[in-house]
């Protein structure tokens, strides 16, 4: 708790930005962020629309995960359905980039709350494996519906189209992606101020005492799985038009268990962790790229030692996981806490 | 400190600062450059170190000679780890920091998600390493290009050799359950029942998987006289071979591209002996008199080179000939033109490293040849001549 900022209201006590201070951070960081596009070249703002996109998912998967207790490994198929939906919508339907979003998001939460079913009975590992079993059915959809989803080859997504602009560089697409990936994290941290969200925190702790304390579990548990998915729809919404191109092999597996660490890197039950994960997950590669560069080994020997980038990147996530298993997350509030302390000890 | 001293310290500074930015836009200007998505880790690493060696060794070549009509010619890659989203932010990387004039794409997903970027730009004209049959299409892919037959030519191609082969043949696919095996099926039923002969077994795998005993056995009960692998790499194709040749199967095993190294075939055993299938370009221990330019690579690298290598100094050495056509025409090195120039190749002499005078059709190089692994000798053995899509 920061020093000298006490509450005299339940109001107070709740605000998500509670000094005058992070407030002010805040606006920084607004600045920051209205600034970057104008400053970064191609390469950074891919990169940040990169990281929107994953911090969308990742916060998705947080809510389930982090927040619920719920483990699951078929996210990559409900950013699938929200890719597909935005992807058939626009190219078909040539609706609004907004509601085909909307939309993305709503068809993925219907697969949530299907998939969501055996939480009720399963839980854990027996509960992954069934969100996996999901992931392939999906797939094989994915595959074989080709009057809809274009089998093997996949759908190309025309550009979105926002008020007459259309939105086909990384430059545009910034000023649709930040501002909404800002909305639905502002979305995730309220909901967990809200009965539902303190309701999940409580399944997440104990399912049986909550479901005395008078918790319907698969009320709420179905809610979290749909919410989940409604926010990976929206992230494969945005996937579809940020890449212009959907096929099944852009949802493998191996998508979900990224955002999977992504959430567990960055710190579970946590907004922040979400965000932290996430960035860390797709930036950590790209800089360690930066750095395998500015060494002063050229040709053949680059070649050799690439490798050992991958080798840093797990044993970096190793190293997280043993040194701080609360993840990113924790080690930012410590260094937070280190400063409001100072200069005492923390 | 007088005001004058500093304004005349700025003043020649800025003058320096002018000078070098000068020499840098005509550095810029006087330089072609190759940009390279490649995959130097990660599952299609066996092919991307090769891919790279090639492109660089032939850019190497050209440089030594003079450039192109007087231009150097820098490569800069980045490597992707096969991950179609690390590709697009190579492709962002190296174009925000060099001026890139030609590009080499890793994957079929890479070639699909640029192209929007490559038509939007109108500055870049790309090949890579993937032969998808979409990407044969120039409305569709208008700067884009393959180094090779599509896959659905290759697979037309064996079907054409085996109708020439045993008129009436029967014929069995086994592919992989991906975009990359799919891709030749479905137009080549057509192709089969056109050129008489049978399918009389589709196996769809997993792709990479290993346990294919059961796959093996619905391949048995068809026991077709030809079996045409796609879509992989090399596992499950040695299992496949050993298991079928267990089971007393005489079936001819055939494969495309991708499955059709040496080394890698020399690893399956005796059981691969006779191994047939397609290959666009002459394998590099192939000493034929009219290969001068397969000469010269092994006196660069001696030893075997793998298809993969060729395949990166092939798609090299059609850029570079794209951007020298372009200049010779006293053009801009934009995509419109560079695609031109590939448009206008016809009867071009690859040194022998493809056995004919190459003529582009649509995106792609419409020529292979069928060859055979004899394990005895460590050879491919070319058992064709060279063949080419109508």
């Amino acid at each position: 708790m920061r020093i000298g900022a006490a509450k005299a209201t339940y109001a107070a006590d709740e605000a998500l930005f509670d000094s005058a201070t992070q407030r002010c951070w805040l606006g920084v960081l607004f600045t920051a962020l209205v600034c970057f596009p104008f400053l970064a070249n191609a390469y950074w703002l891919y990169l940040a629309g990169l990281v929107a996109i994953n911090v969308v998912s990742v916060t998705g998967l947080n809510i389930l995960t982090g927040y619920t207790g719920l483990v699951s490994l078929g996210h990559a198929a409900f950013l699938g359905l929200g890719a597909y939906t935005v992807a058939i919508l626009e190219a078909r339907a040539g609706t609004n980039f907004l509601l085909n979003l909307v939309v993305g998001g709503g068809v993925a939460t219907i697969g949530g709350l299907i998939v969501g079913m055996p939480s009720l009975r399963v839980k854990g590992l027996y509960l992954a494996i069934s969100t996996i079993a999901a992931l392939f059915i999906l797939q094989f959809v994915f595959y074989n519906w080709v009057a809809v989803t274009g089998g093997s080859a996949g759908l190309s997504v025309p550009p979105a189209r926002l008020f007459g602009l259309v939105l086909d560089d990384s430059f545009k697409f910034y000023w649709v992606i930040v501002p909404l990936t800002v909305l639905l994290l502002f979305g995730a941290a309220n909901l967990f101020r809200t009965r539902i969200g303190r309701a999940f925190i409580a399944i997440r702790d104990r399912d049986i005492s909550a479901e005395v304390l008078g918790i319907p579990l698969l009320r709420y548990k179905l809610m979290s799985f749909g919410l989940s998915s409604f926010y990976a729809g929206v992230a494969g919404g945005l996937w579809a038009y940020f890449f212009r191109s959907v096929t099944p092999e852009s949802f493998p597996l191996l998508l979900s268990i990224f955002y999977l660490a992504a959430v567990i890197v960055g710190g579970m039950g946590t907004i922040l962790g979400g965000i932290l994960g996430a960035a860390f997950m797709t930036l950590v590669p790209e800089l360690l790229k930066l750095i395998v560069g500015w060494l002063p080994i050229q040709g053949d020997t680059l070649v050799i030692i690439s490798p050992l980038r991958t080798i840093a990147f797990g044993a970096l996530i190793i190293g997280f996981l043993i040194f701080e298993p609360n993840g990113l997350a924790e080690i930012w509030c410590r260094v937070r806490r280190f400063f409001h302390l100072w200069p005492f000890k923390t | 400190m007088s005001n004058s001293f500093i304004i005349r310290v700025l003043q020649l500074l800025g003058l320096a600062a002018g000078i070098l930015s000068t020499a840098a836009t005509v550095r810029a200007e006087e330089e072609i450059v190759i940009g390279g998505s490649i995959p130097i880790t990660g599952v299609f690493s066996f092919a991307g170190v090769n891919i790279h060696a090639g492109i660089g060794d032939y850019v190497k070549l050209v440089n030594d000679q003079g450039g192109v009509m007087g231009r150097k010619v820098r490569y800069v890659y980045e490597d992707t780890g096969y991950k179609a989203d690390a590709s697009v932010a190579a492709f962002k990387k190296l174009t925000s920091q060099n001026p890139v004039h030609l590009y080499y794409g890793d994957s079929t997903a890479f070639s699909k998600i640029i192209n929007p970027e490559l038509n939007r730009t109108e500055s870049i004209l790309m090949t890579g390493a993937s032969f998808a049959t979409e990407i044969n299409d120039p409305r569709k892919y208008p700067y884009q290009f393959m180094v090779g037959p599509d896959y659905q030519a290759m697979f037309a191609l064996l079907l054409k050799y085996i109708a020439r082969e045993k008129p009436n043949a029967t014929v069995a696919f086994v592919y992989s359950d991906s975009e990359f095996g799919r891709d030749p099926i479905e137009e080549n039923k057509k192709t089969v029942a056109n050129l008489g002969l049978k399918l009389v077994a589709e196996v769809i795998t997993p792709p990479g998987s290993v346990d294919v005993s059961t796959e093996v056995l619905k391949l048995r009960r068809a026991d077709p006289d030809y079996t045409i692998f796609h879509g992989y790499v090399l596992a499950p194709i040695p299992e496949f071979i050993s298991l079928a040749r267990k089971m007393g199967m005489q079936s001819q095993f055939m494969g495309t591209f991708w499955s059709m190294d040496k080394n890698n075939i020399m690893k399956m055993g005796e059981d691969a002996d006779g191994f047939l299938g397609i290959m666009p370009y002459r394998y590099s221990d192939d000493a034929s008199a009219d290969a001068p330019m397969l000469e010269k690579i092994r006196q660069i690298r001696p030893g075997y080179q793998s298809t993969t290598y060729l395949q990166g100094f092939v798609a090299a050495m059609l850029l570079l000939e794209c951007a020298k056509r372009t200049l010779e025409a006293d053009q801009e090195l934009n995509a419109k033109n560079l695609k031109a120039a590939f448009n206008s190749i016809k009867n071009f002499d690859t040194g022998g490293i493809i056995g004919v005078p190459v003529t582009v059709k649509s995106n792609s190089i419409p020529v292979g040849r069928i060859y055979k692994a004899d394990l005895k000798n460590g050879k491919m053995v070319p058992v064709s001549d060279w063949l080419t899509t109508e």
